[in-house]
């Protein structure tokens, strides 16, 4: 990653990752009209904007979560953007028009897109992710669940009425089954890339 | 699958490796590219995990929170009807703005000119209980004094932001100074959408107790993001 300084725009940021309501408020008010007059001019309606809206800021708030937002341009642009290739993947896959997506390339600086593109492929990465572990049989789903919110593993076997050895195991066995997964949808991926 | 494998990546990650079996390892990941590749994703998935349930509480307040100002957001607009006591709030004020910068020069403003309470509407959603329905009641009749004592009652069970700023409204209406103030303070130290307003209160408060340099100070925190800032600004003028 390049070492390039955060912008003070970084305070959407850290903000969302609060849950802070003047700063999500401010975000509406200034940065979401745009969104919407967008989609709107796009075979969207108000409601398709809102929903796109609260899919990218919920996005960002993972990622921010995860550590791993830095803001290097301003928010503007990012977001508007973000929720732009939203929109326009969207009607993509509902529509069997192609859309292309055409950045208007001037208007962007290259930090924008870099970020864009970490943004997408966090988003992607978390999908993926989502997608395996709702294949999980429920007992994985359970114990992955404990382990992760309790932490102590202990603690998880007490509550599971199970020695401290079984949930050990069974918690290596069920990371181990989604790395599997994983690991194949990735190899297949690249496959299908070259 | 490779079981043995993946009992052996929590261990280390555990960091419960004998020295030797660490360092074994250790020497695999550099060697092996698909041990490494596949220890890579095992880590990654853990910090999927941790960050999936890690904060899960806080991951559906956030997105409680963002559905409600969302519904705010795109409710409002279409809505004239809804704007029109505000824009009259800000016509009534410009009116006395302008009546006291021509007859008047000397008086302060005084806390009336910058108080709208807004309606309270709280048991149009949901099948709300008597409680609740009597003091939305009270309230919106400006019987303050006859609020207070139904919304401390609801406040005892459930305990939100927007009955805590209503409440706080009415304990300052009945000039409940220390106690109003306590209120607001409490919003602002939280994250509720009332955040702000909250804020705005306190130094209407002030204001209330013509306390004018107070109030001034208090103004002054308010971020020019807050919905209501043209009142803000317009105080904050009158005051200087």
């Amino acid at each position: 990653m390049s070492k390039t300084k955060v912008h003070p725009d970084q305070k959407y940021i850290d903000g969302l990752a609060a849950n802070d309501s003047t700063v999500i408020q401010s975000i509406y008010k200034k940065y979401v009209p745009k969104v919407v007059m967008f989609i709107m001019n796009n075979s969207g309606d108000r409601d398709h904007a809102q929903d796109v809206i609260q899919e990218v800021l919920i996005l960002l708030f993972n990622q921010a979560k995860a550590n791993s937002l830095q803001l290097t341009c301003p928010f503007d642009a990012y977001f508007f953007l973000l929720c732009k290739r939203k929109w326009l993947n969207e009607l993509k896959k509902t529509s069997n028009k192609g859309v292309t997506i055409i950045e208007d390339a001037v208007s962007i600086n290259e930090s924008a897109l870099e970020l864009i593109g970490q943004t997408e492929e966090f988003d992607e990465k978390q999908q993926l992710f989502d997608t395996m572990f709702q294949k999980l049989g429920d007992k994985c789903k359970e114990l992955l669940k404990l382990s992760f919110e309790i932490k102590s593993m202990e603690e998880v076997a007490e509550k599971l009425n199970v020695t401290y050895g079984y949930v050990r195991k069974k918690k290596s066995l069920c990371v181990g089954q989604l790395t599997q997964w994983i690991q194949e949808a990735k190899n297949f991926n690249s496959l299908k890339n070259n | 699958m490779n079981e043995e494998r993946y009992i052996l990546f929590d261990e280390y990650l555990q960091g419960e490796l004998k020295i030797e079996a660490k360092n074994d390892f250790e020497k695999q990941l550099v060697e092996d590219p698909e041990f490494a590749s596949q220890f890579e994703t095992f880590k990654n998935i853990q910090f999927q995990l941790d960050n999936k349930f890690g904060f899960e509480q806080e991951r559906q307040a956030f997105k409680d929170n963002l559905s409600q100002i969302a519904e705010k957001h795109f409710d409002n607009k279409p809505k004239v009807i809804g704007l029109k006591p505000w824009y009259l709030a800000v016509a009534a004020s410009v009116a006395v703005l302008f009546g006291l910068f021509f007859f008047n020069y000397n008086q302060n403003p005084v806390y009336g000119d910058y108080n709208n309470p807004e309606h309270a509407s709280f048991t149009e959603r949901s099948t709300a209980d008597e409680t609740l329905k009597q003091a939305e009641k009270a309230y919106n009749h400006k019987t303050y004094n006859k609020a207070i004592p139904l919304f401390e009652t609801i406040l005892q069970k459930n305990k939100t932001a927007e009955i805590q700023f209503f409440y706080g409204v009415s304990l300052l209406e009945e000039s409940h100074y220390i106690k109003a103030e306590a209120v607001f303070n409490e919003l602002k130290a939280g994250n509720s959408a009332y955040k702000e307003k909250a804020v705005w209160y306190l130094a209407l408060s002030k204001l209330k107790q013509k306390d004018y340099e107070g109030c001034k100070k208090i103004l002054e925190t308010i971020s020019e993001d807050y919905e209501g800032y043209d009142q803000v600004e317009e105080l904050l003028h009158q005051l200087d």
